[in-house]
């Protein structure tokens, strides 16, 4: 039996590289008997003469003998993926996030996050199964593990772990490799540190690998029924199941999107060699390209569309991921808005909220601009709160007549309104002037305040014009005034010309890190839409006036919502991160990430060297053969003629394939990464290693192959043993790990292992807690030794420890990867109203400034040889119309300044450019100027 | 991978003497069937003779003259990035030293343009919108050389479509798209280097058809000129602006795949008449170019000789080069007892102490060692004033008190006489990173942790150390870390100044710091006597060379802020956007960068054709169809697809850079896609091009011929286009020339897309009451 199985096929399974089919018309005529020596004694002895199967057989094709082999493999493996998998019984690494999101699944709360949720759900699914009610909250490593059931959590990425062995195994027989190599590569996946280390935790990579494997494993079988005969009832199960195992795939991680981009060229690259083949109608072939495009790219959709709905459907009660989403969103996350009123007129209390960016409502509170105009904040708020509360206010009508509402009949807001916005809760204006903002001090931006007081109607500084960008198609109303929710509108600044602008820019501490608010002359429309959130009743609607409230968006727009946040989260990840590192330090296995440190024992990820390392060097040993043989094939050689070469050449290419569309994209990603990002890679680069191997011994025989084998598995193991305690966080010795350090790069922490074994006896409180501060270089938090502390307490603490290795290399801490989501979190500051007794003191000094401006009832300033001049009215209370004289000479003593400052760029005298490298910016400020010239032509 | 089986199967390669059989591959038929020349339309033949072709080039550019130097003296002002390289020709007339991401050949010509037409540098071109005729800047003559050089690249390109076998009335179509283009006319007016990369790019392009043409005469001296003269112009185009990189890529993979032919064992070239090939291509293509491009740079040394504004950006060593810098000025040996101050090379801070300690315990629970201060400042003070000390034993006088590189020296805090220690406790921010603190100066119980060696950095051993120039760090001699600052602020009870820490890395990159002032020496003596002016130095020129180009790469890379008239790459063949050059308030004039709507969306339209033809091509010839002749298909595959591949790699690596990107960057892609247009349009209008077109070596194998003839068809279709491209030209024409001013209203109607950012529009929205 064993030698059916070991028969070659001429043109193996999946299409790696075009392979050149054999001409008739060859010399010298193609070897038929190109099987190894160990086939063709084998055949022999059975009373065959060489020859070869004609048919290939399709599908997975496994003698019983093997499936007992695979039985002690996959015990092999149980065994050193889930060996003491409950040590060490404190958070590690990711666990903190990964862990967390399984607590936040089951209490229901929303939370945002970079993958997809898949994995995350099915660690979940462990953790209700055994009861975890998600008290436990994750939150730093070396946090030790209460009430949570850890260890069923652990055995989820676990199992995947164990599970991609035999996938391994299967993978290699079905594209027609030997018993041996197959076994060969399941030893090395079992007995590759890295892939142990990161499968014993609560990580999403062991699936994610698990899923990458189990869909090159289909996609083989897949492809052998294809060689055979398709459309079979196995040509479509195959094909399904790849198709599913893609949507798996890519529902872990989005690193899965490089799978399919594996399949996907293999399946092109089998389309058109189907289309090259004269003998399949168009019709035919029109067959296969729908059942492939049906298959794998309908169904992985469906399947990561499915998990998003579970996703939703599990998530229902808010949590801190809503501040994220947009209302709309919120509006399904239980807390939803009470119903508004759905118009808006003259004299509505309002709350206005930036469209474009989560910052919130347009908000100002009782404390100033430290710069500029020192005039009262305007910020983007997130939170509800009296504080966001403008009042609507008729800018065409002066004096106090136009606060009476109550009397005059309603009058709605259109496109074009000049409207001005009264701050209710410290009765002041939106105010914008010629005065750069705080944060971005550029040219094209001013700041916007709140400027007046009681009793102070404000001036032209404080108009605004409606300008309605659209309505809600439902709603046809909305498209003409302004109604809440459904509007989206930009304010123009009347004098300026300038739009309403808000951006991800957050104030300094003295705005209370608040989002800012400014009047962007160049604005991106984008960032300049705003709609009306609420409306309070106005006292001319009738109470059972129209009310409205947010759309509840369907589950297609909740998905793509979703996507577009991960998506800009996952770009904008380029913190650097202690443990990151770039691609190309990936394949000589580098350096690795520093999981935990505890109690004088460290988790550190870490590859197996001698499978790291070989694996990497039959990839390029493939690049160099590959290269030299297209060279030789160019120059006449007949290589490809020998069907040896083309077997190698399409299972080595398909893999070598697999490894690239793993590898290369990474080299053009910006944002952070980090090791376990090679892990798909690196299984392409075992099984491509092993294929390697198989090549190399096909012409020995049987038994030396295996003996050959044996010792690249003992080795494999010895070198495992080697740095297993590093990956289960086992007791070591520093003399050891010293030894260990082949690599100068690779940083273990090697201080904090013991001296002998016997002392790790003696250390039977494990779980100390850092809570006496050591300031001491490297120290970490969560991982600093226990003992060497409590023996210094008695003594100065500030002196350095005694040992002179500490001022060796540092030792990092064990960071977990960056949560962005958790950083991004809003403070929640209330918008305290203080001291409102001083504002009219700092008025008095701000109305000066304020004042300056261009009068609108004059003739426009003057732009004169480069000199703008400004007429300054004091006061506009009593404006008549007629420019006063200038004012004081002290005044205008301190107010040229002002002016100079505030208007001097649009005299252009700051036009000049700083050195050559600023070139284009200089010109950027200059141009900026023209862009908007309404801001001259407003009058 | 080797395989067991041995090499059996090697094809008998011809011997050299009969190296010849070319083209067996392409056609089977020894029969020579040749297409009677005059059996083609009356309009082709006419169209076709020399004289015709002559004529048609001739109107091209005497219009091409003519629309690039109408009215060039206007305007009269600073357009757009005539301020920088305007400025850099003046520079060049003046000798100073300037910095620039772009290599100096093209700013080189206009330097010598404006020598030649007697600018004496005086000018500093420093803001747009600065009057030429008032400070008496002869700017049309310095305007006058892109202009020639726009003009002269519409021949180019006709000479280009000819020699690749189009027919006259398609090389005019091609060269029409350049010459009514808005947007090449524009910006081969002002003083900006585009112009230059463009023409020396369609030369290159022009040489290397020509040398392609000569493949079965290889080894002639045509074939050899032809080559160097691709290689020449290749430099030029790279020497002209960074993005002339781009052209040199294309070249390279044309080569390689050229070669790759070569490597073919059904030509029969032997493995020796390969590596000749390979040779004269390495030379032609790769010495030649990089001689011409370095000699560029040596011209820029030899010219730029004094001190200028470039100064900062270079190295000490380079910066005393320069006749009249600050360093080589002011630069003096430092002694032991000197006072100094010191500053961080990166971050432009002192380094600072001052009475207050460190608190005791840090937010995050750590502990300090509550010495005294050290601190990065950025403003003068007297607490920034270091005293050099000894730690050995010093001479009287002389040479002996120089403080040299790598000595063992204390730095002393006059104000408050404490010494510079560094120790192994964590700084306040950094638990990694060391803290540094002082000590008193009399408490010699820490004296160990006071040493610290002098590193300078590119110093010999017994360099003495300088103010200014020499830059160093300062490694703490127990622990090996050196003094280090980042530019986060230390909390208020620091005043939130700078954190000064000991950095691990004892070479770390960014823990450079030098001498900024001395404040006093111990004695004057010595002081006077280097006073006189120095002489500049001289460091090789390879060296400067290798030192600029990392910088321009350095800075190229660097210019990422945010310009409101950059655009993505993706905009750039829609004409979405353009760029304002310039504007007038007064006359409402402007000059906007802008494309002929016309032109550009036919390229676009020729492009999608013509990876649509290519598309369908592939998969009918896979399925054993062969719908287009095999001449025409031969030209489309090989000489149109040449042009695809110049459009796309001057083009899409710009998807990949995250600088600052314009418009204008797409031009020499526009370029390509034109002549992409005409070979698009000639298989459109007619199956037949002219063929063969590579001149017949004495061992080529005679092949069936044919001629183009495009017949009625080709001059109807070109004129027709040629009007509406040439009417679209005149309607942006203010848009281009900035003058005649427009009112609102035109402007409006100028404005073909709304994306189009002009000024001066009329107001669309009503103003209200």
């Amino acid at each position: 039996m064993a030698a059916n199985v070991r028969v070659r096929r001429p043109a193996t399974p999946p299409p790696g590289l075009p392979h050149i089919v054999p001409s008739s018309h060859n010399y010298p005529p193609i070897r038929q008997d190109h099987l190894s020596a160990d086939e063709r004694r084998e055949a022999a002895s059975k009373g065959y003469g060489p020859g070869r199967r004609s048919h290939s057989p399709g599908g997975l094709n496994i003698t019983s003998g093997e499936w007992k082999l695979l039985a002690v493999v996959l015990l092999i493996a149980i065994g050193v993926r889930m060996f003491r998998i409950s040590k060490p019984d404190s958070v590690v690494f990711d666990e903190v996030h990964f862990g967390k999101f399984a607590a936040r699944y089951i209490k229901t709360r929303y939370f945002v996050d970079v993958h997809p949720p898949l994995a995350k759900l099915l660690i979940t699914a462990a953790a209700f199964i055994s009861g975890f009610n998600g008290d436990f909250d994750f939150k730093e490593i070396g946090k030790v593990f209460e009430n949570a059931p850890y260890v069923a959590m652990r055995m989820v990425p676990a199992t995947f772990g164990v599970a991609t062995v035999p996938i391994a195994y299967l993978t290699l027989r079905a594209l027609d490799c030997r018993a041996t190599t197959a076994l060969l590569a399941s030893i090395f996946l079992t007995f590759e540190n890295g892939l142990v280390t990161q499968s014993r935790h609560i990580l999403l990579d062991s699936p994610l690998v698990f899923f990458t494997a189990l869909t090159v494993f289909f996609f083989v079988g897949f492809s052998n029924e294809d060689k055979k005969e398709p459309f079979t009832e196995q040509w479509w199960t195959w094909l399904i199941l790849t198709g599913l195992s893609l949507g798996a795939v890519v529902s872990c991680k989005w690193v899965g999107l490089f799978t399919i981009a594996t399949v996907g060229v293999c399946t092109i690259l089998q389309l058109w060699l189907l289309l090259g083949d004269l003998r399949v109608s168009p019709r035919m072939w029109a067959r296969h390209f729908f059942a492939r495009a049906v298959c794998l790219i309908l169904i992985p959709i469906l399947f990561y569309m499915t998990m998003f709905q579970l996703h939703f459907l599990i998530l229902g009660s808010s949590g801190e991921g809503d501040a994220f989403m947009s209302s709309e969103f919120r509006q399904t996350l239980g807390h939803g808005m009470e119903d508004t009123y759905a118009d808006v007129a003259l004299g509505s209390d309002i709350t206005i909220r930036h469209l474009n960016t989560q910052g919130g409502y347009l908000h100002s509170h009782a404390h100033n601009y430290p710069g500029g105009s020192s005039q009262q904040q305007i910020t983007l708020y997130p939170h509800r709160d009296d504080n966001n509360l403008w009042r609507v206010v008729n800018a065409t009508v002066d004096g106090y007549e136009q606060y009476d509402y109550e009397h005059k009949p309603i009058v709605y807001i259109d496109h074009g309104s000049r409207i001005k916005l009264r701050h209710i809760v410290t009765d002041k204006a939106l105010h914008s002037h010629e005065v750069r903002p705080p944060v971005s001090d550029v040219d094209f931006q001013n700041e916007v305040s709140a400027y007046g007081m009681t009793g102070f109607v404000g001036d032209i500084n404080d108009d605004w014009v409606v300008e309605i960008e659209k309505g809600d198609s439902s709603n046809k109303e909305s498209s003409k005034r302004l109604r809440t929710l459904r509007t989206h509108f930009k304010l123009r600044h009347l004098n300026t010309g300038c739009y309403l602008f808000s951006h991800k820019v957050k104030l300094p501490e003295w705005g209370f890190e608040q989002q800012e608010v400014t009047c962007n002359k160049n604005a991106v429309k984008a960032n300049s839409l705003w709609y009306v959130e609420t409306a309070a009743k106005h006292p001319q609607l009738p109470t059972n006036a129209p009310k409205i409230n947010y759309k509840i968006p369907g589950f297609l727009s909740k998905f793509w919502e979703l996507q577009g946040v991960m998506w800009t989260t996952n770009a904008g990840l380029t913190d650097r991160h202690m443990y990151d590192s770039r691609p190309l330090t990936w394949p000589r296995l580098r350096r690795g990430i520093n999981f935990w440190v505890k109690d004088h024992r460290q988790i550190y990820l870490i590859g197996n060297p001698f499978v790291w390392w070989s694996s990497t060097a039959s990839v390029i040993t493939y690049m160099i053969v590959r290269g030299f043989l297209l060279l030789r094939a160019k120059r006449g050689y007949r290589d490809f003629d020998n069907t040896k070469v083309v077997k190698y050449d399409s299972l080595c290419g398909f893999l070598f394939v697999g490894y690239c569309m793993h590898y290369f994209p990474f080299f053009l990603m910006g944002r952070q990464l980090f090791l376990h990002h090679y892990f798909p890679a690196l299984y392409f680069a075992i099984l491509l290693n092993c294929a390697v191997f198989d090549l190399a011994t096909s012409t020995l025989r049987p038994k030396i192959r295996l003996q050959i084998a044996a010792v690249l598995m003992m080795i494999a193991v010895i070198t495992y043993s080697k740095f297993s305690s590093l990956t289960y966080g086992d007791p070591w010795t520093k003399q050891k790990c010293t030894n260990a350090q082949w690599v100068k790069t690779w940083d273990f922490a090697c201080n904090e292992f013991l001296d002998e074994y016997s002392q790790y006896s003696g250390v039977t409180v494990p779980t100390l807690n850092r809570t006496t501060p050591m300031a001491t270089i490297g120290g970490e938090p969560g991982g600093r030794a226990a003992i060497v502390v409590e023996d210094k307490l008695g003594q100065d603490v500030v002196a350095p420890p005694e040992d002179e290795q500490s001022t060796a290399v540092p030792i990092g801490a064990p960071e977990p990867g960056r949560d962005v989501f958790a950083k991004d979190k809003q403070k929640e500051i209330k918008s305290q109203m203080i001291a409102l007794q001083d504002v009219p003191v700092i008025n008095e000094n701000q109305k000066e400034i304020s004042v300056v401006t261009f009068e609108p009832t004059s003739a426009a300033p003057v732009v004169a040889g480069g000199k703008v001049e400004v007429k300054v009215q004091e006061d506009h209370v009593s404006a008549t119309g007629e420019p006063e004289d200038r004012a004081s000479p002290e005044v205008i003593g301190i107010l040229e300044k002002e002016i100079e400052a505030e208007l001097g760029e649009d005299v252009d005298a700051h036009r000049k450019p700083h050195g050559p490298l600023d070139h284009e910016e200089a010109i950027a400020d200059q141009v900026a100027h023209e862009l908007y010239p309404e801001a001259r032509d407003a009058e | 991978m080797a395989s067991p089986s041995k090499p059996r199967q090697r094809i008998k390669v011809a011997s050299a003497s009969t190296a010849g059989n070319y083209d067996q591959d392409e056609d089977d038929h020894v029969h020579a069937i040749y297409q009677n020349p005059n059996s083609r339309s009356a309009f082709e033949r006419v169209l076709d003779t020399p004289q015709a072709s002559a004529a048609m080039v001739g109107v091209l550019t005497a219009i091409a003259f003519a629309l690039r130097f109408y009215k060039i003296n206007q305007p009269d002002q600073v357009v757009f990035d005539e301020v920088h390289f305007g400025k850099f020709a003046s520079f060049y007339i003046t000798r100073e030293y300037y910095f620039d991401v772009h290599p100096p050949f093209a700013k080189l010509l206009f330097g010598l343009a404006g020598w030649f037409v007697g600018f004496d540098g005086h000018f500093t071109f420093q803001e747009i919108g600065d009057n030429y005729t008032d400070n008496h800047v002869p700017y049309v003559g310095m305007r006058a050389l892109p202009a020639i050089l726009g003009s002269l690249t519409i021949p180019v390109v006709y000479a280009i479509m000819k020699e690749t076998g189009y027919s006259t009335i398609i090389a005019a179509f091609s060269a029409c798209i350049i010459l009514f283009d808005n947007a090449h006319i524009a910006q081969s007016r002002l003083i900006l280097l585009d112009a230059t990369l463009i023409f020396f790019m369609s030369l290159t392009i022009y040489s290397y058809v020509r040398f392609r043409k000569l493949r079965y005469w290889e080894f002639t001296v045509e074939w050899w000129s032809w080559l160097i003269a691709t290689g020449f112009f290749m430099a030029c185009t790279w020497g002209a602006k960074v993005n002339g990189i781009l052209t040199v890529a294309t070249i390279g993979i044309a080569v390689l795949v050229d070669l790759w032919d070569i490597l073919d064992h059904k030509k029969g070239f032997t493995m020796e008449h390969f590596w000749k090939h390979f040779m004269a291509r390495a030379v032609g293509l790769i010495v030649v170019p990089f001689i011409i491009y370095l000699s560029f740079f040596y011209v820029h040394f030899a010219v730029l000789t004094r001190s200028g504004t470039g100064d900062t950006f270079m190295s000490p060593a380079f910066q005393e080069t320069l006749i009249g810098n600050e360093l080589l000025m002011n630069s003096q040996e430092l002694r032991y007892y000197d006072v100094v101050t010191m500053k961080h090379k990166d971050t432009k801070v002192y380094l600072h102490s001052h009475p207050d300690h460190y608190p005791l315990q840090y937010d995050d629970g750590r502990i300090s060692s509550q010495g005294q201060q050290v601190t990065g400042y950025g403003h003068d003070d007297i607490n920034n004033h270091w005293q050099i000390i000894p730690t050995k034993a010093l001479p009287e006088a002389g040479r002996g008190r120089v403080v040299h590189h790598e000595d063992v020296i204390q730095l002393l805090h006059v104000n408050t006489q404490t010494l510079l220690l560094t120790h192994d406790v964590a700084s306040p921010l950094m638990p990694t990173n060391q803290e540094f603190t002082t000590w008193p100066k009399d408490d010699h119980s820490r004296h160990n942790d006071t040493l610290f060696y002098l590193n300078i950095i590119d110093a010999d051993s017994e360099d003495p150390w300088k103010s200014k120039s020499s830059h160093f760090r300062l490694v703490h001699g127990p622990t090996r870390v050196s003094m280090w600052t980042h530019s986060k602020q230390l909390p208020e009870w620091a005043f939130k100044q700078q954190e000064i820490n000991g950095n691990k890395n004892p070479t770390e990159k960014s823990a450079t710091w030098f001498v900024d002032q001395v404040i006093s020496t111990e004695s004057s003596e010595g002081l006077s006597s280097e006073q006189v002016p120095k002489e500049p130095k001289k460091i090789s020129f390879f060296k400067k060379f290798a030192e600029l180009q990392l910088l321009m790469l350095q800075h190229n890379a660097g210019l990422t802020s945010s310009h409101p008239y950059a655009s993505g790459p993706i905009n750039w063949p829609f004409l979405i956007s353009g760029i304002s050059f310039w504007t007038e308030n007064d006359a409402q004039k402007q000059i906007y960068l802008i494309g002929n709507i016309v032109g550009w969306w036919t390229c676009v339209i020729a492009l999608s054709i013509y990876v649509g033809i290519m598309g369908a091509d592939l998969l009918a010839r896979r399925r054993g169809i062969e719908p287009i002749p095999e001449a025409a298909r031969g030209r489309l595959w090989n000489s149109a697809g040449f042009f695809l591949l110049i459009w796309a790699i001057h083009y899409l690596p710009f998807f990949l850079m995250s600088r600052q990107l314009f418009i204008h960057h797409y031009l020499p892609s526009h370029l390509a896609s034109a002549l992409l247009a005409g070979s698009v349009l000639s298989f459109v209008l007619s199956d037949t091009v002219n063929y063969p077109i590579s001149i017949v070596g004495r061992w080529t194998k005679l092949r069936k011929s044919e001629y183009a003839d495009l017949g009625m068809k080709g001059p109807v279709v070109v004129g027709i286009f040629t009007f509406i491209l040439f009417s679209m030209f005149l309607y942006m024409t203010p848009l281009t020339y900035g003058t005649p001013g427009l009112d609102g209203e035109t402007i409006n109607a100028k404005r073909l897309l709304s994306s189009w950012t002009l000024h001066f529009a009329a107001k669309e929205i009503a103003e209200v009451s």
